[in-house]
């Protein structure tokens, strides 16, 4: 389904991405594991067409890709929360509704469609409640409503439980692979804790200094990721 | 290291003098005292003049008080207080699309160019730099003496005053929202419309009262120069040396502006509160 091929990306000189090679299938849930600077959010964000890329290409389904097919789910969650939980939903939709339609309230189709991308993450009954209100394991689920909203292919998520207490962090991941599992989508999470990746994720790809140094089964040991090299004194 | 009492003491080391910080200081120092004895100079201030002046000083005061608290006088004062009202009102809220328009563009991140927001706060700086009463002036030249030139100074000067902090509370608005609908496809508009503007709705607001508040003020003396309302008739009364009138259309003026001043602190505090909840 997406398929990042010979990734490489620079901040200016420097190579954050050496020809990284990482395919997600329909229907899996891949988690990225790495320490911290070793290129995971990049890798996202060249996946999503936020950061150029020197070389390399992304295909979702073998062709080119569409924008809309890739939702983005957030650690911060970025919900405006001063607003309904219905309404931010919605928002998902904004990339294809025309302009006109999408200024004077959501249309209704789009706030049923809201609606049922609601019941898929167990808060129907909060769609009315301003989204500050609830709880930040509920937030990071509207998100990832509003992320369905957009209709996408592909789903990636940039530690999207890591500002969560375990519960909602189990909650969440457990959402995460069903709607991979479920929905046939292509979800690509980036974790901090190998322990979730093992629980939840199909498979797990190890990113270390730009370059995938793991590539396999969930439950393998991968330690090695966040070694130090050099002998710190 | 010393122990009294059983309490551990650290001798504090000395400061390290840094004589360029102190010769700046210095610098800065005489350059404003220059500054005020230029001022002091130029604008003429003399304690003799103000002595002088007490006699002219006790006798206006003495004409002053007791106020003409008549209905002839009252009547018309309160009516002309509500014009005054009037006027800071429609100043206030005719100015809100315009502003809403040019803070949008002028903000870095809703700027749909660089030449646009360089553009916008250009238009901004120059509709602050003019004061409403200047604007009066030309307004009451061109469509003559009453509240409505008033009301078009005021919407003049305030697009500028407000458009500009508007712009800023949309600069310091969190970005991940408007973040988050952009990936997801949104256009410009869209995007201000469903992220960035509620967010920052209650500042917004917030502004809005404190704008309405000045301008209320502002209205008044717009009036001093023939722009309507009650700050129209304290210059007649003064014209014709009825200070006892003169008085109390500032009593009236009092009552109007702390009314109004506490009505836009109560309704900001609300706004904010409503924010933390
Ligand atoms: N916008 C940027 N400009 C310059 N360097 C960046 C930028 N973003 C990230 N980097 C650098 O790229 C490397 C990888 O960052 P990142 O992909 O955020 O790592 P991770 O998400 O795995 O912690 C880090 O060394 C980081 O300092
Ligand atoms: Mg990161």
């Amino acid at each position: 389904m997406l398929a990042l091929s010979g990734i490489t990306v620079r901040y200016g000189e420097r190579p954050v991405l050496h020809g990284v090679d990482v395919t997600v299938s329909r229907g899996e849930l891949l988690a990225v594991l790495g320490a911290n600077g070793s290129g995971k959010s990049t890798l996202l964000r060249a996946a999503a067409d936020l950061v150029p890329v020197a070389a390399g290409q992304v295909t979702v389904d073998g062709g080119p890709r569409d924008r809309l097919d890739l939702a983005l789910v957030f650690q911060r969650i970025h919900l405006v929360r001063r607003r309904s939980v219905l309404d931010n939903v919605c928002a998902g939709a904004l990339g294809r509704l025309p302009l006109r339609s999408s200024l004077l309230g959501f249309p209704r189709e789009v706030r049923e469609e809201a609606m049922a991308c609601l019941e898929r993450v167990g808060l129907a009954d909060r769609a009315h409640d301003r989204a500050g209100s609830l709880s930040g394991g509920q937030q990071q689920r509207v998100a990832v409503a509003r992320a369905l909203c957009q209709r996408p292919r592909v789903v990636l998520a940039d530690e999207p439980v890591s500002a969560l207490d375990p519960a909602a962090s189990e909650q969440v991941l457990a959402l995460l692979a069903e709607l991979a599992h479920v929905e046939g989508l292509a979800v690509l999470a980036v974790l901090h804790q190998p322990a979730l990746a093992a629980r939840h994720a199909d498979r797990v790809v190890g990113l270390r200094d730009g370059r995938v140094v793991l590539d396999g089964r969930p439950d393998q040991s991968v330690d090695s990721l966040y070694q130090v090299l050099e002998p710190v004194s | 290291m010393t122990t009294v009492d059983g309490v551990r003491r650290l001798p504090v080391p000395p400061k390290p003098r840094r004589p360029k910080a102190m010769l700046i200081g210095w610098a800065i120092a005489a350059v404003v005292v220059a500054a005020h004895t230029v001022a002091w100079e130029t604008t003429g201030i003399s304690l003799g003049a103000l002595v002088d002046g007490w006699r002219g000083m006790a006798d206006f005061l003495g004409e002053a008080i007791p106020p003409d608290l008549s209905w002839k006088v009252l009547g018309p004062s309160l009516d002309a207080a509500l014009v005054t009202l009037w006027i800071g009102l429609l100043g206030t809220t005719l100015s809100v699309p315009i502003s809403l328009l040019l803070a949008l563009l002028a903000a870095r991140g809703t700027a749909p160019a660089e030449w646009v927001y360089q553009a916008a706060r250009a238009v901004l700086s120059f509709l602050r730099a003019v004061p409403d009463v200047v604007f009066a002036l030309i307004f009451v030249t061109a469509v003559g003496l009453g509240p409505f030139p008033g009301v078009l100074a005021l919407v003049c000067h305030n697009v500028g005053v407000m458009g500009k902090l508007w712009a800023e509370a949309l600069e310091d608005a969190d970005p991940g929202p408007p973040q988050a609908l952009r990936s997801a496809g949104a256009n410009r508009v869209q995007v201000a419309a469903h992220a960035l503007l509620p967010s920052v709705l209650p500042q917004l607001a917030g502004l809005l009262m404190y704008r309405f508040d000045v301008n209320v003020r502002s209205s008044l003396v717009l009036g001093l120069v023939g722009a309507g309302g009650i700050g129209f008739l304290i210059n007649q009364s003064i014209k014709l040396f009825k200070f006892d009138e003169m008085l109390t259309h500032i009593l009236v003026v009092v009552v109007l502006v702390v009314a109004v001043d506490r009505l836009s602190a109560v309704v900001r505090r609300r706004l904010s509160e409503g924010d933390h909840a």
